[in-house]
């Protein structure tokens, strides 16, 4: 199978935050496990992409779910006239061809699931598979990459100790207000200045984590409010519809928002 | 002596054609009377004025009735002026005699503002109730017949007079307070019923603005109770604490919304900007009010660079206009006006140089002395001007701001500056002080009949033996007769559970120890939760892929496929979060003979070996325990939380519980149920058990607390949430099953053998 598909071919834009560049090239020199964290929307899927470009690897990505089986993962045996053909899945196809394979949201996998990945994540660097009764050794350039948000995980739903322990791990946020503005300003269109608003903006909407709000506003939602304004819309009704009705119901939280955002205005 | 200004107040005037003497004027009334009355009603209304005449109430109540009832007739109809009599015979035998002379009038007026029988009837029904249970109080509410028909329906009349029936109990003396609007609590409920937006309607939004807009939570209160009116009553700030006065008098609805939330933005400049105070010095009261007055201005300014849109919230309140007479409150308002206006234009030399100083600083603008300076530097020009400032009648303009007493420290300086300029100084000091003493000592306040302070002094009071957590949480009630919640009427208070024994927990599971064995065998097979998809079935809603291509693998093998190809959903790994909530009030020191101990012991026994079983099965779990001194201080104890580990801690906790003081268990109930809300379990379980029936010190009414718990129990049931109760009273099934529902209560008749039962109930419960 050709994985050029796979390779991303223009830049693609991502803003570093601090030095994660760096420590994921120097984990990548040795293949290290890695374990992207932090909230939901703020640049770990796109930080996989810049990087996959930069080492020029192709990507291979897999969104986990709870029904995801680990067949999903490694493959399976499908039926055509003559008989069976063996099947690779995502993960087997990485594994072969030296891709790098991003699991993202791994602790919706069932533990049984997730475990397939152990014998790859130590220094065996194998797979097998056992229905087709063969071993896979990992191509030199393959690595495995998870992404894992503790935040809204209750504790019931966790990584196996023995998974964590296996990954090396960078913890992400949302990027300095200047820079998330210039992020937003690219990503939309709308100016710097519109953007820097926007950022100071989803300050309030980050105070309330914790006081009825699993999250605050991430710089996903900023930059949806930052097309809508592109589009002409007013900033306060951007924020209505991006940053504030998708968030909470709760209507006491709603009118805090709003009126907080008035505010900035 | 009540009844004597009563009677000035409402003094008949004998008309002139009337006679004079009263036995003939009655007779007068009653000719005269009789002709509003369709003609076969006239004789009964006759009956009815003899009757009281002949009672021996005296002579000015059948007057009274004879002269106004008629009135009814053509307002609502002859029956209300007839039935009207009953009343007022009831009035006069309960209450006294300027009561029952005032009931008649009183009720033309209730009926003019009514109009309808209907609502007539349930105002006088009402009243009747107040004859009955607060007596001394009807007369004063009869005086106020007029505000309170022109605000309440008969309704909200009802719920404002039971809501003064409940918070005051027996309480006589508070019972007139209430009634007579000397105690605040009672202007508030009047409010509230009236339907005025009152910030306890908008505490948790404002709350949460300013943690949005400043990450700021100061803990706010409602204002402590003074003697101003009103209409002069300020935000405060004390010691970071903000208190709020419950109404703005005047502003309604979104009006009310927006000065409440101009308020609250307000003083988080001040906590935002304000981080010195200023020391009094030798300044003289009109330096103080202005370099207030600055300060206000500086802290807004700085608020409006971080947030612009402030600007648009705090500006509609700036009403000085630039004219009219230069006295100095109105001069200072249009000094107000004139540092946060821009458009503002103002002739006056003194407000102009105000303002020219206070911009000419802009770049200063973070520091708080330059506001000093500049109020100096004024209060000398105006004391040149030799005009007059009255610092004992001022109060701060516009209303939303706060009274800056937060602003200056008095410390240092009690004492001295008593010189007759000093009295605004002193006003502030006074005040100061009464805040101070109100948070200090309150081994006085005890029988207060401000319970705002209580509240939020229940820190430093109370029970000298126990220290109380920071947590003093206000919830509402409800008041089946009304059929609604009251808005912040009780107050759960977290106190620190006593340290016990923690190796008695122990002790209680070696002696159990058949029943741990029998506990660790059913933790094996149990289970509940999310819906798991199980592969590799014989039964299932869908096919599992894998399998069936195995089969068909197989049967082009020639072999026998598995017919396991289906793949099906099942609840299996255990999802669930259980709060254990102890009743130890008072009646669980009861003796109980076939268990040769107490039943809060048997309730130790059993919560030991269900925390033994919850913590095997690694289900999250808390415990906690409630009892209750009326309903300002009810009180909870963490014996466990759910984060906290179950160790020996909480065990020493769970042994050292100690029965005493009532069961107000609604407000228990509420007060869990913000801990369970927050776990993200698929199943969240509120177990509760008690001994008896929810009752309070403060409270007669029995079916009213079991009400409110019934109440508790649905809506928490709306939250997702559910509730069982272990009822340890052979004859309580009736009222539990009233609060839980007949299925969701386990009454243990043979308490002996609660410590078997309960573990083994949890199974079935969560299985
Ligand atoms: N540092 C960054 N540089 C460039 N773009 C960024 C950066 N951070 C966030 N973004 C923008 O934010 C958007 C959301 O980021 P992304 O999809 O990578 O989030 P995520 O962390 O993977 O979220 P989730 O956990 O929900 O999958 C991206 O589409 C991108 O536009
Ligand atoms: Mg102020």
């Amino acid at each position: 199978m050709n994985l050029d598909s796979y390779l991303i071919t223009d830049e693609p834009y991502y803003s570093p935050t601090h030095n994660e560049v760096q420590l994921f090239e120097a984990a990548y020199v040795n293949r290290m496990p890695m374990m992207l964290k932090g909230p939901t929307g703020c640049g770990k899927t796109r930080f996989v992409e810049y990087m996959a470009w930069k080492l020029k690897k192709p990507l291979i990505t897999v969104s986990c779910h709870e029904d995801m089986t680990a067949s999903d993962l490694v493959g399976r045996y499908l039926l055509d006239s003559e008989g069976t053909i063996w099947h690779d899945g995502p993960l087997t196809i990485a594994v072969r061809q030296g891709a790098i394979c991003y699991l993202d949201e791994i602790v919706e996998a069932r533990q049984d699931t997730s475990v397939v990945i152990h014998s790859l994540t130590d220094d065996r660097r194998i797979l097998s598979l056992e229905k087709k009764n063969e071993v896979v050794k990992a191509h030199q350039d393959f690595q495995i990459i998870i992404s894992y948000n503790p935040g809204y995980q209750s504790v019931l739903k966790d990584l196996k100790e023995s998974t964590k322990q296996r990954f090396g791990a960078i913890d992400f946020n949302y990027p300095n207000p200047e820079d998330e503005a210039k992020i937003i300003a690219h990503e939309s269109g709308i100016d710097n200045k519109t953007a820097a608003k926007l950022v100071y903006i989803s300050e309030r909407s980050r105070n309330l984590k914790g006081h009825g709000l699993d999250e605050g506003a991430s710089t996903r939602m900023l930059i949806y409010a930052a097309q809508l304004m592109a589009q002409g819309v007013s900033l306060e009704d951007a924020c209505e519809v991006a940053l504030v009705l998708p968030i909470t119901d709760d209507h006491d939280i709603r009118n805090a928002l709003s009126s907080a955002i008035t505010a900035c205005a | 002596m009540v009844a004597s200004a009563t009677r000035g107040k409402y003094a008949v005037q004998p008309q002139s054609q009337e006679p004079s003497s009263p036995d003939e004027r009655l007779i007068y009334l009653i000719d005269k009377g009789k002709t509003f009355f369709p003609s076969q009603y006239q004789i009964l209304w006759e009956r009815a004025c003899s009757k009281l005449a002949k009672a021996g109430y005296g002579a000015l109540i059948p007057l009274s009735y004879a002269r106004h009832s008629p009135k009814l007739v053509n307002i609502l109809n002859p029956e209300a002026a007839i039935n009207l009599a009953a009343s007022v015979s009831l009035a006069a035998i309960k209450v006294n005699r300027a009561a029952a002379e005032l009931l008649p009038k009183a009720a033309v007026v209730a009926a003019t503002e009514l109009k309808s029988s209907h609502a007539f009837s349930s105002w006088i029904m009402t009243i009747e109730e107040l004859v009955h249970h607060a007596p001394e109080s009807s007369l004063a509410v009869l005086e106020r017949t007029q505000k309170i028909v022109s605000t309440l329906t008969p309704d909200r009349f009802r719920s404002w007079v039971l809501a003064g029936l409940r918070s005051t109990s027996d309480d006589t003396l508070r019972q007139i307070q209430y009634f007579s609007f000397v105690d605040p609590e009672s202007e508030k409920w009047f409010l509230h019923e009236a339907g005025d937006v009152v910030f306890t309607n908008l505490e948790r939004k404002l709350k949460l603005y300013l943690i949005s807009l400043w990450n700021l939570m100061p803990p706010v209160r409602d204002l402590v109770a003074s003697t101003s009116p009103l209409s002069m009553r300020r935000i405060s700030i004390t010691n970071g604490v903000v208190q709020v006065p419950e109404v703005f008098p005047g502003f309604h609805d979104e009006q009310a919304e927006k000065i409440f939330r101009a308020g609250l933005a307000h003083a988080g400049a001040h906590l935002m900007y304000s981080t010195k105070k200023f020391t009094l010095g030798e300044l003289k009261p009109i330096q103080v009010a202005l370099v207030s007055l600055l300060e206000d201005a500086r802290v807004e300014y700085l608020a409006m660079q971080a947030f612009p849109g402030l600007r648009e919230l705090w500006l509609p309140f700036h009403t000085a206009k630039p004219s009219g007479p230069k006295l100095v409150p109105l001069l200072l308002t249009r000094l107000s006006r004139a540092l946060i206006d821009l458009e503002y234009r103002d002739r006056d030399g003194w407000v102009q140089k105000g303002r020219d100083m206070f911009f000419d600083a802009q770049n200063d603008m973070t520091n708080p002395t330059l506001c000093r300076n500049i109020g100096v530097l004024l209060g000398n020009d105006l004391g040149q001007l030799r005009a007059q400032f009255n610092s004992k009648t001022y109060v701060v303009e516009p209303p939303y701001r706060d009274d800056n007493m937060g602003l200056w420290d008095f410390g240092d300086h009690q004492g001295e500056d008593e010189g007759d300029d000093g009295i605004f100084i002193e006003a502030m000091r006074t005040t100061q002080e009464d805040i101070k003493d109100d948070s200090s000592s309150n081994q006085d306040s005890e029988d207060s009949d401000d319970r705002d302070e209580q509240q939020y002094s229940a820190r430093e009071s109370l029970d000298s033996e126990h220290r109380e957590s920071e947590v003093a949480i206000r919830y509402p009630e409800y008041d089946f007769l009304t059929g609604a919640e009251r808005p912040n009427w009780t107050c759960a208070v977290e106190y620190f559970p006593d340290f016990g024994d923690a190796y008695k927990i122990d002790r209680i599971l070696e002696k159990h120890s058949n029943l741990v064995n029998r506990i660790t065998n059913l933790i094996q097979s149990a289970n509940v939760s999310l819906p798991e998809r199980l592969h590799h079935q014989s039964v299932g809603e869908s096919l599992d892929l894998d399998a069936c291509i195995n089969a068909v693998i197989s049967r082009r093998m020639g072999e026998i496929p598995d017919p396991r190809i289906y793949s099906t959903t099942e609840r299996k790994h255990r999802d669930l979060s259980v709060l254990v909530l102890l009743d130890v009030s008072n009646s669980t020191n009861d003796y109980v003979q076939t268990a040769d101990t107490s039943i809060l012991e048997l309730e130790l026994q059993a919560t030991s070996l269900l925390a033994y079983a919850m913590s095997e099965l690694d289900d999250p779990f808390a415990i906690a325990a409630f009892c209750s001194d009326g309903k300002e201080d009810v009180h909870y104890y963490r014996i466990k939380d759910f984060e906290s580990p179950y160790d020996s801690s909480a065990r020493a906790y769970l042994a050292g519980l100690q029965g005493k003081l009532s069961t107000r268990m609604g407000t228990a109930m509420r007060h869990a149920t913000r801990d369970l809300i927050a776990q993200r379990t698929h199943r969240r379980l509120l177990l509760v058990v008690s001994d008896g029936e929810p009752s309070d010190i403060d409270v007669e009414d029995q079916q009213y607390l079991v009400e409110d718990a019934r109440y508790v129990t649905r809506s928490i049931s709306r939250l997702g949430i559910d509730t069982f109760c272990v009822g340890l009273d052979g004859s309580g099934d009736s009222y539990l099953h009233k609060i839980f529902g007949r299925k969701n209560v386990t009454v243990i008749d043979r308490l002996e053998r609660l410590p078997e039962r309960l573990p083994m109930l949890y199974f079935r419960l969560t299985a």
